[in-house]
């Protein structure tokens, strides 16, 4: 989980490798924001999974790669 | 997660902030009460309930959660201090957490450049950088070092 310059880093950096996924560095603090804002709280409990899957897809992170595991 | 695991899992969070680093089993033991090696053994739950992450060699903390327990290519200034991020995306975490704005440090795993990144009012300033996840989301925890 990195930051690159352009897409053309990434390209070389995967050397053929599998794609994974590419989002704007904006798009990255939103989800940064709305993932570890509650980490420091002292009533913190545990997020479901539900919870975050809600996050991504209220980012518009949807699809297979965002998709988080059942168990 | 039980009541008491969640309660060492708060005071061990508290701990590293208030020091600025991955505190050890005893300090965490002396703020709480505990013996060391309770919260010992209560971090080898919290581990396993991915709470926080423990390093396989030494038991001590490798990461909370934006927060690393060593030293990476990812470094934060925010409330005062440098920290540690596990990765570019808990970089922006550790701001998120601190509730702070912060200035991000990382390079370009590519060629090698420094970037670097002032966070405000939770926005990047140079929103031309790209984020890239190599793991798919069903598979962050199968190797959450590697991921």
């Amino acid at each position: 989980m990195n930051l690159f310059r352009s897409e053309e880093h990434i390209e070389r950096w995967l050397a053929g490798r599998d794609q994974g996924t590419t989002i704007p560095v904006r798009k990255l603090s939103e989800l940064a924001h709305a993932w570890w804002d509650d980490r420091l709280s002292p009533t913190w409990r545990p997020h479901t999974r539900s919870h975050n899957q809600a996050i991504l897809d209220r980012l518009g992170l949807a699809g297979r790669f965002w998709h988080l595991p059942e168990s | 997660m039980n009541e008491d695991d969640l309660a060492l899992r708060n005071l061990t969070f508290a701990r590293f902030v208030e020091l600025g680093r991955a505190p050890t089993a005893d300090e965490v033991a002396a703020a709480g009460g505990y013996r060391g090696a309770d919260v010992a053994a209560g971090w080898e739950r919290l581990h396993a309930a991915h709470a926080l992450v423990l390093d396989a060699v030494t038991g001590g903390i490798r990461m909370a959660n934006p927060f690393s327990g060593v030293q990476t290519s990812h470094r934060v200034h925010a409330a005062g201090r440098w920290w540690f991020a596990n990765c570019a995306w808990d970089a922006f975490g550790i701001c998120a957490a601190l509730h702070d704005d912060g200035q991000i440090e990382t390079s370009c795993p590519d060629c090698g450049e420094s970037l670097r990144v002032a966070v405000r009012d939770q926005r990047p300033d140079d929103e031309s950088l790209l984020f890239h996840c190599l793991v798919p989301a069903a598979r962050w925890w199968d190797d959450i070092v590697f991921t």
